[in-house]
């Protein structure tokens, strides 16, 4: 895998790897008991940035497309999951399947009904109207599921259980497991499949895609639904440990955007480790900072990246400056 | 170059094109028109206004404040081709400046904090723009935004700037000058509505004799083809930056006639959500439009009013789901910017131009009068 | 009209990855002449241009006009120097006039900025008026003086590149920097052309043109630099540069196969 980054990538992923032991060094040794389990509940949240980041660099790859309302689509997720599982009686892995089902199938019919008609309008149209589609998803949110902050409960019960001197609790283990067979699931699908590797020809070169078998226009679609379903699932693994709030798209969409730009927007693998790095940051960081700064964290790493490479930590050099 | 009827187009065509002067090219001056009777009618909104309802005045007031920040938007979005989704935070500085100033030192002369607001809104905006504006597209909104969320978090954070429980501050002085002073909104508006709309017009003034000069060539070149202008000798760097800052002023003198006007101000006023409703005022208004601002500042104040305080007074008996009107205008706003992205996304004041070219001999003459003018729709 | 060098062009090197699109490539241009660069597709040719007018930044060399080293300089400023430049393909303004289009082409001798401007102040409003009346003299030169008020991009092809041509002469230009000002135009329209280009270089004006129709550059060049992937081959004038066999065989090389 390494074969594929070039010399100026090969020194950015070596820095980054150096400061990331550095600081994980650093935080063991100052905290040493709080340290491990900082870090696993920075990997906990990681992975849910991770989802999400992976949804954005998905549908930015296929269609340039910041999706404004990827965070509220999360949301729903988790809103519905509830739903199904505690409101209707639904057995959990059913209402997990259904709740993420049902989210794509919203993410496909905005994608055909809003974003395929407009694909070469200017950004800053594409824009408002994921932003549109934000604030209507959150409008609808409020409205059904109410102001309050609702608990969920947890696909499992049980008393946490421990590992290497660290306490996880069991939703964290569903977590863990739900996202390394996701992203391997991704990375299969994106390059050992044909429908996958048409769409990352499609995004490199629109007019060729056609040649194999894969429009930009199927191309899109697939991609906001997977997006879709991807961040429905973020939602519902930890709507049991967040609850579930109809505000929380935005900090949601905000993270997810910090970390597919540290990885790389556009690159879905890029996503992971991106969502992972921001998860394992922020909760680090917070060890020596007071809890309400916690978000300044990942707005922070967004202007950093941003002001300093913008393709991130693994992307390739683009002229995205001026 | 002087030439002696080379041999160009035909000879008659030649005779005529050296008599010609620059007369025919005279400059179309309906833009000044146009601000004339849009002032003369605002200056009678505030003698009818309220024999209609009551909620014009206070909606005229606040898209008054919000038009400035808007206009300045405008600029940036249509002709200096740039994003910014963060500037409710200039607004913020401005108004928490204004207000600080005020209650904090006593006597503190209202239109100099007002003046400082925007000063050092201007001043924050340089800072900011200088890095930020060599980004493009997608990234210049995501650090536009970054920005605009790193105030909110740092404002609700820091409990020394308020005098409030809410992280807000209270008791803010009307505003006052020359030893005038406004009354309250409470008991007169129409002082607040002739201040805060004169200064709009004044903005307006200044951006129409702005875009018609070689600095709004300039700007709509460079909104064109960077490059092609870049190499006109058009230094784009610097007027994106000059633009940015200039916009940057103006949303800090709306946030100090927000929080003068009000007379209370708290960190939720100057949150994403203000800026995401600056930005769909700039585009439901009309991007490549002077006019563009101001309509979409009025239009969508009227609209989110209308939504929220007159739903409950037009269905007074509604359903228990129907039951707080503030979710339906939520959602309603939400669909409307989706539908007109999808069906008028250049905006009102393009859907207006297109209603004058509806005849084909008149229309189209009224494009070219637009065009030459300086708008650029269609 | 001294016989000095007004641009120096000094192995400039330009590599896009391993890619050399430019290769050493060194000559000069003498003050008062027309020099064309020719070349296969590919050649390079735009890229030069594009790091002479400091659009691209060469990875080595340096080039100086009129003496000042410009290599880094950016293209505002080099144009504000006296060196002014069309496209290859048509960049004109969209939503603007033909008059407004060359009135852009004043902006790096005039200096009158936003507060003036705004307020509309009596110094901004004068240059106002000089900007017009010079730009709308550059038009009538070349030919568009009846089409000043019309959209620049409404007009003919052919009136297209004249456009481009008034603007970049709307800067005052001391060097005018042509990349292919005759493509797609038609015989009579190529004949207008260089015609125009011959006066241009009668008031003073040095010219250095990228082009494909050699009967133009034979007709008007003095003489003329060959690239070949990125690489000068031959240089001389046009009835050397002709005969010479190594420009034969480049682009034989392409038409051959």
């Amino acid at each position: 895998m390494f074969r594929k980054f070039d010399r100026d990538q090969r020194i950015t992923i070596a820095i980054f790897a150096a400061i990331a032991v550095l600081v994980l060094v650093l935080a063991l040794s100052i905290k040493k008991s709080a340290g491990f389990n900082t870090i696993l509940l920075g990997l906990f949240y990681g992975c849910q940035y991770s989802l999400i980041a992976m949804g954005l660099s998905i549908i930015y790859s296929s269609t340039r497309v910041i999706n404004f309302a990827q965070g509220e689509l999360s949301v729903l997720g988790g809103a519905l999951f509830l739903t199904f599982a505690q409101r209707a009686s639904v057995p959990m892995l059913l209402a997990f399947i259904l709740a993420v089902l049902v989210v794509a199938s919203i993410g496909a019919l905005f994608e055909r009904a809003a974003i395929h008609p407009l694909k070469d309008s200017s950004i800053i149209t594409m824009i408002i109207m994921t932003i549109g589609f934000s604030i209507f998803l959150r409008g609808i949110i409020k409205w059904v599921w109410g102001a309050n902050a609702l608990p969920v409960e947890p696909f499992t019960y049980g008393p946490p259980l421990h590992f290497l001197g660290a306490t996880v609790e069991r939703q964290s283990v569903w977590v863990f497991g739900f996202t390394f067979l996701v992203v391997i699931a991704v990375y299969f699908f994106f390059n050992r499949t044909l429908l996958g590797k048409g769409m990352r020809a499609a995004a490199e070169n629109p007019e060729a895609a056609n040649l194999v078998g894969v429009s930009p226009s199927r191309s899109s679609l697939i991609a906001w639904t997977m997006a879709a379903a991807l961040g429905a699932a973020a939602g519902a693994m930890f709507a049991p440990k967040t609850l579930v709030g109809w505000d929380q798209g935005v900090w949601l969409g905000v993270k997810g955007f910090s970390a597919a730009v540290l990885g790389g927007l556009g690159n879905v693998m890029g996503a992971v480790v991106g969502g992972l790095t921001l998860g394992v940051l922020e909760f680090v960081v917070l060890m020596f900072i007071k809890p309400e700064y916690q978000n300044i964290i990942a707005l922070s790493v967004l202007i950093v990246v941003l002001l300093l490479r913008p393709q991130g930590i693994i992307g390739k050099t683009e002229i995205l400056t001026v | 170059m002087k030439t002696s009827g080379s041999g160009n187009p035909p000879a008659t065509a030649s005779k005529s094109e050296k008599g010609k002067s620059l007369k025919h090219l005279a400059r179309d001056n309906s833009d000044y028109v146009i601000l004339l009777f849009v002032a003369l009618f605002l200056l009678t909104v505030p003698i009818w206004a309220d024999y209609v309802s009551t909620f014009i005045m206070d909606a005229m007031i606040e898209a008054g404040i919000f038009a400035i920040v808007v206009i300045g938007l405008n600029v940036l979005f249509g002709y200096a081709g740039q994003i910014s989704l963060g500037h409710a935070a200039f607004v913020g500085v401005g108004a928490y400046t204004t207000a600080l100033l005020c209650t904090k030192i006593t006597g503190f002369p209202t239109w100099f904090a007002l003046i400082l607001g925007g000063l050092l809104a201007g001043i924050i905006g340089l800072v900011i723009g200088i890095p930020v504006l060599r980004l493009k597209g997608h990234y210049l909104a995501l650090a536009t935004l970054a920005f605009g969320l790193i105030f909110t978090e740092l404002l609700k954070t820091q409990n020394s700037v308020s005098n409030q429980s809410n992280g807000g501050i209270g008791g803010i002085p009307n505003f006052s000058v020359f030893g005038l002073t406004l009354k309250s909104k409470i008991m007169s508006s129409t002082g607040y509505y002739l201040l805060i709309w004169t200064i709009a017009l004044l903005v307006v003034l200044f951006t129409i004799n702005l875009i018609r000069s070689r600095v709004g060539r300039g700007l709509r070149a460079l909104h064109s083809s960077d490059i092609a202008a870049d190499t006109m000798g058009v230094n784009t760097r610097n007027y994106k930056v000059k633009v940015f800052v200039i916009s940057a002023v103006l949303a800090g003198l709306c946030g100090g006639l927000w929080a003068l006007s009000s007379g209370r101000i708290e960190a939720s006023m100057f949150d994403l959500r203000y800026s995401i409703l600056f930005v769909t005022m700039v585009v439901i208004g009309g991007m490549g439009n002077i006019w563009g601002g101001m309509m979409g500042a009025i239009a969508l104040t009227f609209i989110t009013k209308i939504l929220e305080l007159q739903i409950p007074q037009w269905f007074p008996t509604r359903p228990s789901w129907l039951a707080d009107p503030g979710n339906i205008a939520v959602v309603l706003y939400g669909l409307l910017l989706i539908l007109f992205m999808l069906f008028l996304p250049k905006g009102i004041t393009f859907g207006l131009s297109r209603l004058g070219t509806l005849s084909k001999k008149g229309g189209g003459r009224v494009k070219d009068r637009l065009r030459a003018i300086g708008y650029r729709g269609g | 009209m001294a016989g000095d060098t007004i641009l120096e062009v000094d192995n400039i090197t330009k590599m896009f990855g391993g890619l050399a699109a430019l290769q050493d490539v060194e000559f000069s241009v003498p003050r008062g002449e027309i020099k064309a660069v020719i070349g296969p597709n590919g050649a390079g040719k735009t890229t030069l241009f594009d790091v002479l007018t400091g659009i691209q930044r060469s990875t080595s060399g340096r080039v100086f006009l009129k003496g000042i080293d410009i290599t880094r300089m950016k293209p505002h400023r080099i144009t504000g120097l006296g060196m002014a430049r069309t496209f290859q393909t048509i960049k004109l303004f969209e939503g603007m006039t033909a008059l407004e289009n060359a009135m852009v082409g004043c902006h790096s001798w005039t200096k009158r900025s936003f507060i003036s401007n705004g307020l509309l102040l009596p110094w901004a409003l004068s240059e106002e008026r000089r900007i017009c009346q010079h730009a709308f003299e550059v038009l009538k030169d070349v030919g568009l003086g009846t089409r000043a008020a019309e959209l620049g991009t409404n007009l003919p092809y052919g009136q297209m590149r004249m456009l481009e041509m008034a603007r970049a002469l709307a800067s005052k230009p001391e060097i005018l920097l042509l990349d292919e000002p005759a493509a797609g135009l038609n015989p009579y329209e190529t004949g207008e052309l260089s015609s125009l280009l011959l006066k241009v270089r009668e008031s003073g004006v040095t010219i250095l043109i990228v082009e494909h129709d050699i009967g133009l550059v034979m007709d008007i060049s003095d003489e003329v630099v060959v690239l070949d992937y990125g690489e000068v081959i031959a240089r001389g004038t046009p009835a050397e540069v002709q005969n010479d066999p190594k420009v034969i065989e480049a682009y034989l090389g392409i038409e051959g196969s």
